[in-house]
């Protein structure tokens, strides 16, 4: 490319900026992640993971928040724990046991493998990751909903 | 192309200065050995000739003809339109790297992701039992990898991070741990440590699935943590 | 970047091997140049090569012209594009008794034509490609080589787009600028953004190699250029190291290339009018599979990477027969001042991958001849640039 360019070259104004990006899921960022098309099952429990992650983060603000309820007095402790015993609520607990299961599970894996030791066997520790917290998954919702 | 049928496909448009990207549908003839280029290249001479696509060697060798067909990272020159369902098949250019137009990415930005050292010569490992003849201290041939992108394109990290490597660049630095081919072994795990180098990956796997020419990435990748792993172990006092 | 020395400009019409080559030719001799392909770089015929850098061998005993040319520009192709080529040097192999005939004059037109050649015995083959036919009676070996298709001819551009020439992909050719039999540029259709314009030059070179009869007529001159297709196949799994040739009068399927870790079987040969559609016959495919098994048995079970079809540009006049395999692999420059009266206009055409250098030098030659320019050819020395440099130097 010479410093001014061929005189009469069609486009070259426009061909000097920079290009847009696209993104998988459209515009980009975090749908990224998400966009399921063309993805196999290592894509996908990626993105299981980051969104167990962000939810399991969101929880823990949740649960300090609860928490402070403690700093207000009794009556509000108890109200509050009538709300999160009713059956509807507890189903929550399933998913936020699914969400500790899965994204402690699958990072054992990912951490086995992102460090080098297992990349072979990394679709089968995906089906251990299943393999295991699929039954644990099913007690402790036995456990949570039979409780009632 | 032996043609049996006719198949739709959409195809991503994007004329700079002409406002936005849209998508266009054309009907192409298909048979059951048309590729997805074959049908490109229909529509650019029998449809409209200002389509914008890259191809050059016609056999997965160049690396040059990269799109998502239905979402998915693929050679056009080898991606078979009979293995995709779509209806209409949904062409796009790679994701992750800016677009020229059209079908058409800018594989500057994939170029700039790579280490100094990228020598694409390396020992030949082919055929068990050949003797080299008189003169030839070995035999070579080129690398796997054919820079194509598809990789950086499938990666979920690279997504969300313009500034990540990718694992065609981080793959060939591992290559250059093999084989260093005058590399020097502290350099290349400088690269390769830094926060935007391999340990910005997530193990999503997909890169090692969309390379069409087996260079196995993402194994790679992880290879290479384990040298930075070991190096830093041992680094300790 | 570097800044031309002389105002004189030069449009190549095609991103072919020629047409990088010629820019960087026209380049170092320090002329302003631009280069429009209409698609990617390569996408024409260069691309599509068999990847097969000829030591010459191929022709030496039909066609010792192009034969010289070859293991000249092998040569200089190995100095000046070291780490881009697979250098394992071929094999040309007898298999049946009649192949054996052939051996004689095969070696006699190689040391004629400057071709280093090693007679080896079949089983001496055998030690260096275990893969052969195990029928293999004798084997010559010759300095031909594997080159990139597509990042070898890169080299060339991005050395050329280095030294100020600008290079434009997505940009077609619309017509010429034509008044009084003088050609003075081209009208340009940018297909990045759909603009069109007119861009001027002292001289407009025609590069397109099987579409350059096409080109030569926005002129309205002609050029007897046929092209002459061929169907490649490339099958999974390197079969071989060396490049691998029957040892016979060029045939069909007789040629196996190993590049990276596929095996390319070629090639077939045939006549077509219009370059654009070449089709892949089914035939041709099957003939590359089975001639291919001949030299190389494991060829038949291995699985089918890709089949295509690349345009040769031989130049022949029409009434030539219809398989291509009579018409010379040389090059040609038309100065059409000479030939039809109108200035300002150069076509360059015929040849193959291995000699782009020659063909560039050449032509180039004739272009600063036509400018009054005197500057010598600096292509020979001058090592190229790595071939991602095309893109680095663009960021």
């Amino acid at each position: 490319m010479s410093a001014a360019g061929t005189p009469g070259l069609p486009g070259a104004a426009e061909r000097a900026a920079p290009g847009p990006v696209r993104h998988k899921g459209g515009a980009g960022g975090v749908r990224g992640w998400l966009d399921p098309r063309g993805r196999t099952i290592g894509g996908r429990s990626f993105a299981l993971h980051r969104l167990t992650g962000v939810a399991l983060v969101a929880y823990l603000y949740v649960h300090l928040g609860v928490l402070s309820l403690l700093l207000v007095g009794e009556s509000a402790w108890s109200d509050f724990l009538g709300v999160v015993t009713s059956k509807g609520f507890l189903l929550f607990d399933v998913v936020l046991l699914f969400a500790v299961l899965f994204h402690g599970l699958n990072g054992i894996r990912v951490a086995l493998v992102g460090s080098g030791y297992a990349v072979r066997h990394e679709r089968a520790l995906l089906w251990a990751v299943v393999a295991i917290g699929a039954p644990a998954l099913a007690y402790g919702a036995l456990h949570i909903l039979g409780g009632l | 192309m032996s043609e049996t049928g006719t198949r739709r496909l959409r195809v991503h448009r994007f004329k700079r200065g002409d406002g936005g990207a849209h998508f266009d549908e054309f009907v192409v003839p298909a048979g059951p050995r048309t590729t997805v280029l074959d049908a490109l290249r229909w529509i650019q001479l029998h449809a409209d000739p200002s389509l914008a696509l890259r191809h050059s060697c016609m056999h997965a060798s160049c690396g040059t003809c990269g799109v998502q067909v239905d979402g998915q990272e693929e050679l056009a020159c080898v991606a078979r339109l009979g293995d995709h369902r779509g209806d209409p098949v949904t062409v796009e250019p790679l994701a992750n790297v800016p677009v020229l137009t059209d079908l058409v990415v800018d594989m500057a930005d994939f170029f700039r992701r790579f280490g100094d050292r990228h020598p694409v010569l390396r020992a030949s490992e082919a055929v068990a039992g050949a003797q080299p003849p008189d003169g030839l201290d070995r035999f070579v041939r080129l690398e796997d990898c054919i820079e194509c992108g598809l990789c950086l394109s499938a990666c979920p990290v690279a997504a969300t991070s313009a500034r990540y490597a990718g694992p065609a660049a981080l793959s060939a630095a591992q290559r250059l741990l093999e084989e260093p081919r005058g590399a020097d072994r502290d350099d290349v795990l400088a690269w390769a440590g830094r926060p935007e180098g391999a340990w910005r990956c997530h193990v999503g796997m997909e890169c090692t699935r969309a390379c069409p020419a087996d260079a196995l990435p993402a194994e790679r990748i992880m290879a290479l943590r384990r040298e930075l792993g070991g190096r830093e172990a041992g680094a300790r006092p | 970047m570097a800044q031309a020395r002389y105002d004189e400009h030069v449009l190549i019409v095609g991103g072919g091997g020629t047409g990088g080559a010629l820019a960087h030719d026209l380049a170092l001799r320090g002329l302003r140049v631009t280069l429009v392909e209409r698609g990617e770089l390569t996408s024409g015929t260069t691309g599509r090569h068999h990847g097969l850098l000829h030591s010459g061998g191929r022709y030496a005993v039909s066609d010792r012209e192009s034969a010289t040319e070859c293991i000249e520009e092998n040569r200089i192709l190995r100095r000046i594009c070291p780490g881009t080529l697979e250098t394992n040097d071929g094999l040309f192999v007898a298999v049946e008794e009649e192949d054996l005939a052939y051996l004689e004059p095969f070696v006699e037109g190689c040391a004629a034509c400057g071709i280093p050649t090693q007679r080896l015995t079949g089983a001496e083959a055998l030690r260096l490609e275990p893969n052969l036919n195990p029928a293999v009676l004798a084997a010559v070996r010759v300095p031909d080589a594997t080159m990139d298709g597509w990042r070898m001819p890169l080299r060339f551009f991005a050395t050329a787009r280095h030294n100020g020439a600008e290079i434009r992909t997505y940009t077609a050719v619309e017509g010429l600028l034509v008044h009084d039999h003088h050609v003075s540029g081209a009208a340009l259709r940018d297909h990045v953004t759909g603009r069109c314009g007119e861009v001027r030059a002292d001289v407009v070179v025609n590069a397109t190699g099987p579409w350059s009869e096409r080109v030569a007529a926005m002129a309205g001159v002609e050029v007897p250029i046929r092209p002459s297709p061929g169907v490649l196949v490339a099958v999974r799994g390197r079969l071989c190291n060396m490049v691998l040739n029957r040892l016979h009068k060029s045939g069909d399927g007789d040629i196996i290339v190993p590049q990276r870790a596929l095996s390319v079987v070629g090639t077939s040969s045939w006549v077509v009018d219009d370059p654009d559609e070449l089709g892949v016959p089914e035939d041709h495919v099957e003939r590359m599979y089975a001639e291919g098994a001949k030299l190389v048995p494991a060829v038949r079970d291995t699985p089918m990477r890709a089949a295509w079809s690349a345009a040769r540009p031989l130049i022949g006049a029409r009434s030539a027969g219809d398989s291509g395999r009579e018409l010379s692999r040389t090059f040609k420059t038309f100065d059409h001042r000479e030939t039809d009266g109108v200035e300002g206009f150069v076509t360059i055409t015929g040849g193959k991958g291995t000699t782009l250098r020659a063909m560039a030098e050449v032509c180039a030659d004739v272009v600063c001849r036509k400018l009054g320019i005197d500057e010598p050819c600096r292509t020979r020395e001058t090592v190229l640039l790595p071939h991602e440099a095309y893109y680095r130097a663009a960021a």
